[in-house]
């Protein structure tokens, strides 16, 4: 492979830079409008800056949650409606392992990233036997289940029930009170290397084969590829992924709601790629912010409409914009029929 | 004679692909015209396009002197135009009877056609009650034809009818195709130069997407080197 | 018949498996509560079914996942118990739905005129967008005006709620009819009137597409039309009596009025959505899905601002609500003369509404549209399109025009399923979403785009749902230990998820899937 130099690398990725520099300063900028100098910042004690930082990590989390999400059914073309178990595995697991069992982070981390293997196992092991819309209901159906058992009042005693999973103890390096900024960037960084990743993954022979598997399975079947173990690696990917947002959100939050592992969460998922654009991986990062924000602000004024809203974003999306935002943008930009018969390519039946 | 069907310039689009890359046709009335060439040269593409169903981007088709492209395939269809596709499309859950009904477009069009039908295909009225997906290769190409005859239509569109049928079946076919073609216009898509030469009178080579020659079948038919330029295997 | 047992050797062994499980379960209980636990899993399918079926015809044909299924059946629901409770209310508001349909009806003179290129160029462009949103600012000018007799969702006292109940206890006080005091009728109808029409006009030309064949103005648009416009008035003159006279049957016909105005909504709903939402992108599948998401979420959302959020309840028809003399009744006779709502069967009580009426309707429906699709043209259609809608196009068939009809009949199917459940389980706005899965679940056991293994699934699902809660009371006694284990809650829904993927392991297409 050959090595690219520094520079030609940064041209291309020009809006990303941009964008990142602006996440890197912004807790300071804010800092400075509000008046509270950087040293007051750095010890985390500004009103207004730690505020929109707790904000930016919720991005940060959803943005991860949907770059998983956008692998498997952008890139792979697997349509799945059990997602949120992924994460919310994740989640619940963090909590439990720190609150009632009391082990240290990294032991965590390691229980959380061997059970996310384990689930994008389980989803794979139908793989084989079933397609398109029948693993879309059987996936459905696991994450059900886990959501059932997470409400349940049996497992109560861990998971909170109804109510949720409340008092976990984080750890104080990074606690979301004292320590925000730090978590800040912790989350920042995670959320940039998990896109370099995801980036090389996408275009590495493996990631190409997943693509491959998205226009036309039997085609690429018929080339030798054993689909099966792309799916599984792409499920195996997007499961560790969205167990990380999970960890995240617990670590931030230190209250999981069982939400988190319902069908909304999974259309979530959805609709932040609908909107940042199906396939593009920068489109699951726009979708984030967009709909973090949007959720944010309606909920601020207009409390109860909100969900009204959100289904009718939905609506107005799907028949206006249905490219997502990058994909609409790539699109007019391209200008080349080849490039919109790629992305429209994406559209066709989900992996019959 | 004349022009039942002329189909001028037109340019198909499927997807990206621009399958046919101007296609002049012009199919006279009462005879049997094939549609001749290679595999993948265009020529299922040129009969969907006729009927509407991958709609040409570019060019007139022109059916008993009235535009037809850009309607719709069920309006296209209804003037009187019937579809033998390619690999049958019998309807596998519909009886055989059931099938045959479908085809009707005014009432009482079944009942009318019954006796033409069965004496044409005197295998279908011992087999009225079974279901499609039941029948052998050979008689769903008989249901296929017939469904095309309920209805009155004055051109057929048949898409390769001898493919994958035993020798003996294409001799009961081509029987079957000279017999209805008194009535009606066909155009006949056929990779079978033997079938297609005893069956069609006049001929149209589709190349890579674009007509090449037309004329008198019995004219092609010393043509060696047409033949060998353009329908045989490259 | 050998070659039948052998293609199908597998689905034999699947069925026998289940079958064995069935009896094996009959022994753990008495008769009496094996039979009951049997009619209430039967209950639960048809309704089940109902959700079901509609959803796989419209998959089927139309290969839309509509997944805002769930939330059309529980706007079924809510129809049937606006129509049954509040019949004024349903007066009122039927007055200008008929206005606003009307100018629907002369399609034909549309078409025709715009047609006549009375209009040519910009004004083509413009007036159709000029033309809605005139329809659109007289609506919303007359609308909020006019008057509709209605309850109030923060208000407790006068919340769907607390009506409920009165209804349920027998006091059955309709509040005083409202009057125009806003604006004057004649203004109102004539607003809504001129409203349709422009409206209809503006919409068919915006939707125009291609030319048709004939544009020939048929004389029934406007019969049709001056139907309606009678029928509006006749209703408005007459409200009161009309109301009145509904009110105190308050009970089998007023059902079955209900009945049918949920359906015939549903219908019409449907027929709405798949013109002008679905229809735009049948060439973009995974859009329809998120589109139907969509639609079922702004659809809870209405039916939660309209209805609010509380779950409320809806009282059973006179025929099976009565608690007085000779009730419980011992046997079906005793059940028509008395209307009783609890029935004596084998020693024990089962509710007739619940567990005899919906089985009954369900079993009607289940045969109705089989002889719709086996019997009738349109079924041919429909069984044809769903395996070749390009072939069936081909043959001069009119695919769009099913698509719509097949739409409106899966909706009001689920529509009917809604309302039928509404006295069994009332009301909440989660009820669709539950039945949605259920359903999907009984179509992945027994076949997505089959519709006998719809039945199936839905009897499969309906039933293991019943006999897993039973023995939750009863507990299920584990051989050669003192155990008994009792399925929690919980385990419901796990238990029919498991049996999916069991099935759908054996057998990837369902039951009776084929592959496709």
């Amino acid at each position: 492979m050959e090595i690219k130099k520094p520079l030609s690398t940064l041209k291309p990725n020009q809006g990303m830079l941009v964008t990142l520099l602006v996440f890197l300063l912004m807790p300071f900028v804010v800092g400075l409008i509000e008046g509270a100098s950087p040293a007051q910042v750095w010890v985390n004690e500004s009103g207004q800056s730690k505020f929109l930082q707790g904000l930016a990590i919720e991005i940060f989390i959803l943005a991860l949650y949907a770059l998983s999400y956008d692998l498997i059914l952008g890139f792979t073309g697997l349509l799945s409606f059990g997602h949120s178990m992924f994460y919310a595995v994740g989640a619940y697991l963090t909590g439990i392992l720190l609150k009632s069992f009391g082990l240290t982070l990294w032991a965590t981390l390691g229980c959380v990233f061997l059970a996310a293997i384990l689930q994008a196992l389980l989803f794979g092991m139908v793989l084989p036997r079933v397609k398109g819309i029948t693993f879309a209901l059987v996936t459905l159906g696991m994450a059900s289940v886990f959501h059932v058992l997470v409400m349940s009042a049996e497992l109560g005693k861990y998971t909170g029930s109804d109510v949720g999973l409340q008092g976990v103890l984080v750890p104080d390096f990074i606690s979301p009170a004292t320590e925000r900024l730090r978590l800040y960037y912790i989350a920042l960084t995670i959320l940039v290397l998990v896109f370099m990743l995801y980036k090389r993954f996408v275009n590495s022979p493996t990631g190409r084969v997943c693509t491959a598997i998205r226009e036309n399975e039997g085609r690429a079947k018929m080339l030798g590829y054993n689909t099966f173990y792309f799916k599984l690696a792409a499920l195996i990917l997007s499961s560790l992924t969205a167990a990380l947002a999970g960890v995240l959100h617990t670590i931030y939050q230190p209250i999981v709601s069982p939400n988190v592992a319902g069908l909304g969460f999974t259309v979530a998922a959805l609709l932040i790629i609908l909107i940042g654009g199906v396939g593009t991986l920068s489109g699951a990062l726009i979708g984030a912010v967009i709909y973090r924000l949007l959720d944010f602000g309606l909920r601020r004024y207009l409390g109860e409409g909100a969900s009204f809203i959100n289904g009718a974003i939905y609506v107005l999306f799907v028949l206006f914009l249905p490219f997502g935002i990058v994909g609409t943008w790539r699109l007019k930009s391209l200008g080349i029929k080849a490039g919109r018969e790629r992305l429209l390519g994406l559209f066709r039946k989900t992996n019959q | 004679m004349d022009i039942l069907l002329d189909v001028q310039g037109i340019h198909t689009f499927i997807g990206q692909y621009h399958i046919l890359q101007g296609v002049d046709v012009s199919i006279p009335q009462g005879a049997i015209t094939a549609l001749l060439g290679r595999n993948g040269a265009g020529k299922t593409t040129t009969l969907k396009s006729i009927l509407g169903l991958t709609p040409p981007r570019q060019g007139r088709v022109i059916f008993r002197g009235r535009e037809i492209q850009g309607m719709r395939s069920f309006e296209i269809a209804a003037l009187g135009i019937g579809f033998v596709p390619e690999h049958r499309a019998v309807f596998r859950d519909l009886t055989v009877e059931e099938n045959l009904k479908i085809a009707e477009r005014k009432k009482g069009d079944y009942p009318r056609k019954q006796d033409f039908i069965f004496t044409l295909f005197p295998d279908l009225k011992r087999l009225i009650g079974l279901m499609g997906t039941n029948l052998s290769g050979g008689q769903q190409q008989m249901l296929a034809i017939a469904r095309a005859l309920v209805a009155d239509n004055q051109l057929l569109l048949i898409d390769e009818p001898s493919e994958g049928l035993a020798p003996v079946l294409i001799e009961q076919l081509i029987k079957a195709i000279h017999q209805l073609s008194a009535d009606s216009t066909v155009v006949l898509v056929e990779q079978n130069f033997l079938v297609a030469s005893q069956l069609a009178e006049y001929y149209v080579i589709i190349e890579e997407g674009r007509s090449v020659r037309q004329g008198k079948m019995k004219d092609l038919i010393q043509d060696k080197e047409t033949i060998h330029r353009y329908l045989e295997a490259a | 018949m050998n070659v039948f047992i052998r293609r199908n050797l597998l689905l034999i062994i699947v069925l026998a498996a289940l079958f064995g499980i069935f009896a094996a379960a009959a022994q753990g209980m008495e008769t009496q509560d094996f039979v009951i636990t049997l009619l209430r899993g039967l209950s639960v399918g048809s309704l089940t079914f109902l959700v079901a079926s509609g959803f796989s015809i419209i998959f089927g044909l139309l290969d839309v996942l509509n997944l805002a299924h769930g939330t059309l059946f529980m706007i079924g629901a809510y129809i049937g118990w606006t129509v049954y409770v509040r019949p004024d209310t349903f007066l009122d508001i039927v007055i200008p739905f008929i206005l606003i349909l009307s100018g629907f009806f002369l399609r034909d003179v549309w078409v025709s005129l715009a047609m006549r290129g009375l209009f040519a160029g910009r004004m083509k462009r413009i007036l159709p967008w000029l033309g809605l949103l005139i329809a659109i600012l007289i609506l919303v000018v007359i609308l909020p005006r006019y008057p509709i007799a209605t309850w109030s969702v923060d208000n407790y006292a006068e919340s769907p709620t607390s009506i409920s109940y009165l209804a349920g206890q027998g006091q059955y006080i309709l509040p005083p009819p409202t009057s125009f005091d806003e604006i004057s009728p004649i203004l109102a109808f004539g607003g809504l009137i001129m409203a349709s029409l422009v409206g209809a006009f503006s919409l068919s030309i915006l939707g125009g597409g291609k030319q048709p064949l004939q544009a020939r103005i048929s004389w029934r648009s406007f019969i049709g039309f001056t139907i309606l416009l009678l029928l509006a008035f006749i209703i408005f003159i007459f409200n009161d009596p009309i109301t009145n006279a509904l009110a105190v049957l308050n009970g089998n016909l007023l059902f079955l009025v209900a009945l049918l105005v949920a359906v015939g909504s549903g219908a019409l709903l449907g027929s709405l959505m798949e013109s002008t939402l679905i229809r735009p992108l049948y060439v973009r599948p995974i859009y329809q899905l998120m589109l139907t998401l969509g639609l079922s979420a702004i659809g809870i959302e209405m039916v939660r601002s309209l209805w609010g959020r509380p779950e409320f309840t809806m009282p059973r028809p006179e025929l099976f609500a009565g608690t007085g003399e000779g009730c419980p009744a011992a046997s079906l006779a005793g059940w028509w003369n008395y209307h009783c709502s609890t029935m004596i069967l084998l020693d024990g009580r089962i509710r007739v509404y619940n567990e005899i009426f919906i089985p009954t309707i369900g079993l009607v429906v289940l045969i109705g549209v089989w002889v719709l699709l086996k019997r009738t043209r349109l079924g041919m259609v429909i069984r044809a399109g769903v395996q070749d809608r390009e072939m069936v196009e081909a043959l001069g068939i009119n695919v769009r025009r099913v698509f719509t009809q097949v739409f409106a009949l899966g909706v009001g199917l689920a529509a009917l399923g809604g309302v039928l459940a509404a006295p069994s389980i009332g009301l909440s706005n989660v009820m669709g979403e539950s039945f949605l899965l259920n359903a999907l679940i009984a179509l992945a056991i027994g076949g997505l785009t089959s519709y006998p293994g719809a039945a199936l699934g839905s009897l499969l699902v309906g039933l293991l749902q019943q006999f897993i809660i039973k023995y939750g009371a009863i507990g299920i006694p584990i051989p050669y230990t003192d155990l008994v284990f009792k399925p929690t809650p919980p385990i419901v829904p796990a238990s029919t998820i498991l049996l999916m993927v069991i099935v759908l392991l054996i057998l990837p297409n369902g039951l009776l899937g084929k592959k496709e």
